[in-house]
């Protein structure tokens, strides 16, 4: 341990040794006295300035206010000297606030040091910035922090601390970071051979990923491939195994970032990480003696099964999933309880069927009587989770009568839960009146406005409840203790619904006065001026107590609260006109039944939460409100990614009319291609279309080659099933690193592309990898596979091209004789089933009409050649079936009529699919064609 | 007891070691036992280093505790959980501080001698 300052421990020592608070704060006042001195008379050296801050730094930790010793501070961050640069930047993490003037001094020294080749001194730098993390640091500072992630040369050290403090430069400031434009780049960092840059890497990229998800869409792959190389593969040092639980942080990171993403189509990912998943449920079912141990145990197990839920909640996962989670309630540890009862509500959140945990009902209503305020919070939740049609008595009618004894903190949210509840699970209205009447009566000041609205609204707009309902009020009024907001809704109720009962013996409207003006003198001013509407409205209906009611206004003519005096003036004139004047009734109509709305009750719970925090995976409520919540959470990004659209739609016809006249160009920014990440960007050169050309009508060959790597293919296919052994081969004397290839489908539905295995991310120097992609094709498709590869070597690199993957590879020649082919042909008959097309050919060298290549080009797109069925012998007619697994068989014929004197070459397409007709023709004229 | 405790839009995670609480605040969705399992790594950090630590060696060596933590932690999200990286780490600045020192004692003695 470093040698400490002798004076501050001396200082830290009396204040410690001061007997009571007075003597502690006459230490520190005079020693404060004494460093102003210091400070206003100058010329002191290092390591007096570094005493004197840390000393203030120590009175600022006790919980006095201190006002001395930025500059100092500041200064001492310019210090070539660590000892004083470290006890600067803790002052100015410390003392000074994010938007403090003394950081704009700082921003320069904190771009030295991070500049400065340096490590410890780079840390320091990182740390402050990540612990103030002011806009305007984030904004100065976060491309040299990138800079410092990426760099080759930075210590792995560095990597870590420059990937956090650039997450709280992303949380502070999104818009400073190009997240798109650095997502490969960043992603790549996730194949570090050092799982603590690996860990903070993955943090970073859970927070950009939730953003710009398909900017960062390989993620999942690596996410996948890194979890089953520690979970299977036992792949990790071991210092990073935590009471003998493999690197539980970076589980829990990777197991939470897969569930920001919809669940995986790769039948490959999938498999891999329902093993993965598996395992880590069946390893954690003996729970050992160590607390540490079964912590971080929990914790992986925890993830893992939200993880499951998330992806497939019918999956025999799910099944082992909920047997664990109802051992777990009945726990004897609290915090198992306490995940436990978590987690079912997440089940019950998205599980199509609450069934599983129905069987539990028992246990999780007993914990609402837990010892644990925590644990009954939980409870509460997923009641109010998993309770539907069937259980909504049972569960309501618990949830009210704990109402009664629960915590103060927890009540305003019950009454909430329990309306939203009553309202959405009612089975009869007498029961909604009834149970909503008892909160309102039971839980009194924690009845929130909202609450009592809505049952105005429901009694309103449903007109066989208004009687009972009117009952009901009365007989609550009639208590001795009925709670104000019962005297609200029981004086609009009445007020309205009142002469329906007034009737029957017991509900006379002097009655129904009484028991409503004998509340009034304990309510607050808002409620009285209710009761006044509600009085008008008596006046109208029962004229038996108009003279009780005129006293009032009377009386209340004098008041000094403004709104009840101007309510009181204004309906006694209305009581007083002439009985023969309509004014009264037309003032008094029964009111109309509100506009459909939605319930201010469910969005009074579910606040908004902040942009760039980790964005819960669920909400708790049922299934419906998750997928409302889903939905509402799409519709957001996705206007937010369109913007760009958005303004040019919106500009009108003029502007429309100029966009076509320049719909020829390509208007849009290559770097929006890249913004968006849906499609990549193709990697352009003459020699890619030749390769690519060439292997649309050939089994095998290369794809792609530079000066570091060769890209080639061999190809199988049959019906509609293929396989495509892909070769990358590593030319340079160095590995290729982060090896990352993906395929791009755009149309899912009609084409799908896998690859077998997760491939390995490292490719040696001068060695050959393979993969196997395995495709298939479900329907007729245009859209072309693309391949992506990026690797690093030295930088970052990154390659797109096609796959010669086209429709044609899933045809089958079919051999036809003459007359068959020609009643083919009649049949299917002209456009649109028929494609048609010229265009100009090149000749051989002789200036013959090339046929050999001609036929290698309709024969290597899988027609089968028909030879005698043409008089002429230029020309080539073939006929070929396509197979789909979806579509089922398509069936195509072609003819291509060459043309030695005019170079050009008529080809026509038949097929009974016009889609394949137009594609087929494309294809083989993009073949044949010369430019 | 639950070491988790619900706080408006957060939760507090806590443990106790003897006297000493140690409390960090986590948003609503996080893990709370990997939470948990962060104080204990820094409980383990600072009991190696200081050696069977107590609040004393905090108190006094505050700027420690905090260097530490930042080996540990930084942007409320686990840097660093290996006990043996972190205080690789804090050894190599302690190391640059003391060389530091011997230089300025040097430096004094040799200003004494000419002054």
């Amino acid at each position: 341990m470093a040698a400490n300052m002798r004076g501050l421990t001396q200082f830290i020592a009396d204040i410690r040794g001061a007997r009571v608070r007075e003597l502690e704060e006459k230490r520190i006042n005079k020693e404060m006295a004494n460093i102003r001195k210091k400070f206003k008379d100058g010329n002191l050296d290092g390591y007096q300035k570094k005493k004197y801050v840390a000393k203030i730094i120590f009175t600022y930790i006790l919980g006095y206010k201190v006002d001395i010793g930025h500059l100092e501070a500041v200064n001492l961050i310019s210090s070539s000297k660590y000892s004083e640069k470290q006890i600067g930047y803790l002052a100015v993490t410390l003392l000074m606030h994010e938007n403090s003037d003394f950081l704009r001094l700082v921003v320069n020294s904190i771009r030295k040091d991070l500049d400065e080749n340096n490590e410890v001194h780079n840390c320091l730098a990182l740390h402050a910035i990540a612990n103030v993390g002011s806009s305007e640091m984030a904004e100065a500072l976060a491309e040299d922090v990138h800079r410092l992630l990426i760099s080759p040369t930075s210590m792995t050290f560095v990597k870590k601390k420059a990937a956090l403090t650039l997450l709280r430069i992303y949380r502070k400031r999104p818009e400073v970071i190009p997240a798109a434009e650095w997502a490969l780049r960043l992603v790549s960092l996730m194949d570090d051979q050092d799982l603590g840059v690996v860990l903070c890497v993955t943090s970073l990229i859970m927070a950009l990923a939730q953003d710009h998800p398909d900017a960062y869409a390989v993620c999942y792959t690596k996410a996948v491939d890194r979890l089953h190389r520690i979970v299977i593969e036992h792949e990790y040092s071991g210092i990073y195994t935590y009471y003998k639980v493999p690197a539980p942080w970076l589980q829990v990171k990777l197991l939470r970032l897969l569930q920001y993403y919809p669940p995986t189509e790769d039948t490959t990912l999938k498999n891999v990480l329902n093993e993965t998943l598996q395992i880590i449920m069946t390893s954690s079912a003996e729970p050992s003696r160590n607390v540490q141990h079964n912590n971080a145990q929990n914790a992986v197990l925890f993830e893992a099964i939200s993880l499951a839920i998330h992806l497939d909640t019918r999956s025999p996962l799910v099944d082992t999933a909920a047997v664990l989670l109802a051992r777990f309630i009945s726990s004897k540890e609290t915090n198992v309880r306490y995940l436990g009862l978590d987690t079912m509500a997440h089940l019950a959140a998205r599980s199509d069927t609450l069934e599983p945990l129905k069987k539990h009902q028992g246990t999780i209503i007993l914990s609402l009587r837990d010892k644990d305020i925590s644990v009954r919070r939980r409870a509460l939740d997923l009641l109010y989770s998993m309770c539907d049609i069937d259980n909504s008595e049972l569960i309501v009618g618990e949830l009210l009568r704990y109402l009664k004894v629960a915590d103060y903190v927890l009540r305003e949210e019950m009454v909430l839960k329990i309306a939203i509840l009553t309202e959405k699970y009612a089975c009869s209205y007498k029961w909604y009146v009834d149970t909503i009447l008892q909160l309102i009566s039971a839980a009194g000041d924690h009845v929130g406005e909202e609450v009592w609205y809505r049952v105005v609204q429901i009694v309103t707009n449903t007109e066989d409840l208004q009687e009972y309902a009117a009952r009901v009020v009365f007989e609550y009024l009639k208590t001795p203790s009925a709670h104000e907001s019962l005297v609200k809704v029981g004086g609009y109720i009445l007020g309205e619904y009142g002469h329906l009962i007034a009737n029957e013996p017991g509900y006379s409207p002097l009655e129904q006065f009484q028991a409503l003006h004998s509340k009034s003198q304990f309510c607050v001013a808002p409620t009285r001026s209710l009761l006044l509407s509600t009085y008008i409205k008596w006046v109208n209906v029962f004229p038996e107590i108009k003279s009780q009611l005129i006293n009032i206004f009377e009386r209340y003519r004098h008041v000094l609260d403004a709104e009840l005096q101007q309510r009181a003036c204004e309906y006694y004139a209305l009581a007083c006109l002439p009985d023969d004047n309509e004014m009264l009734q037309n003032v008094c109509e029964e009111m109309p039944p509100f506009p459909p709305r939605v319930s201010g009750l469910t969005s009074r719970l579910n606040r908004k939460m902040a942009d760039t925090e980790d964005k819960r995976t669920w909400i708790h409520g049922g299934r419906e409100m998750n997928l409302e919540q889903q939905m509402t959470t799409l519709m957001r990004s996705k206007q937010a990614e369109v913007p760009v659209n958005e303004s040019t739609t919106a500009s009108g016809a003029a502007d429309s009319t100029m966009f076509n006249a320049l719909a020829g160009l390509n208007l849009t920014m290559p770097s929006e291609a890249g913004e968006s990440g849906a499609i990549p960007r193709l990697t352009v050169g003459p020699s890619i279309d030749k390769w690519y050309k060439k292997l649309t009508y050939s089994a095998e060959g290369v794809l792609y080659e530079d000066v570091q790597i060769q890209i080639g293919i061999k190809s199988r296919f049959q019906g509609y099933l293929g396989q495509l052994a892909i070769y990358f081969g590593n030319k340079v004397s160095a590995p290729l690193t982060s090896f990352t290839s993906t395929v791009y489908v755009s149309d899912s539905e009609a084409i799908s592309a896998t690859f077998a295995k997760i491939p390995a991310n490292i490719l040696a120097s001068r060695t050959q990898s393979q993969q196997l992609l395995q495709v298939e094709c479900k329907k007729v498709f245009t859209a072309i596979p693309i391949l992506t590869v990026s690797f690093l070597a030295g930088a970052h690199q990154s390659i797109s091209i096609r796959l010669p993957i086209t429709v044609t590879k899933f045809f089958e020649g079919v051999k036809f004789g003459q007359a068959d082919f020609f009643e083919r042909w009649k049949l299917i008959g002209g456009s649109p089933r028929e494609s048609q097309v010229v265009f100009p050919i090149a000749l051989d060298a002789a200036g013959h009409i090339d046929l050999p290549h001609n036929r290698r080009i309709v024969s290597g797109n899988h027609f089968e050649i028909l030879d005698g069925i043409d008089p002429n012998p230029n020309n080539i007619v073939g006929a070929a079936v396509l197979h789909t697994s979806v579509d089922g068989k398509v069936g195509c014929l072609l003819r291509l009529e060459p043309n030695r004197e005019a170079k050009l070459c008529r080809l026509t397409v038949r097929s009974t699919s016009e889609e394949v007709a137009a594609e087929v023709q494309r294809l083989m004229e993009a073949a044949l064609r010369t430019e | 007891m639950c070491n988790f405790l619900e706080y408006k839009d957060t939760k507090v995670v806590y443990r106790r070691y003897a006297s000493l609480f140690f409390v960090c605040g986590i948003g609503s969705g996080d893990n709370e036992l990997i939470a948990l399992e962060i104080i204990h790594r820094y409980v383990e950090v600072l009991d190696k280093y200081f050696g069977n630590v107590c609040e004393l060696d905090l108190i006094f060596n505050f700027q420690k505790a905090y260097s530490i933590l930042d080996e540990l932690i930084i942007a409320g999200e686990m840097q660093e959980s290996s006990k043996k990286s972190v205080l690789r780490v804090v050894t190599q600045a302690d190391g640059v501080e003391e060389q530091e020192n011997s230089d300025d004692l040097i430096g004094r003695l040799g200003g004494g001698r000419s002054g």
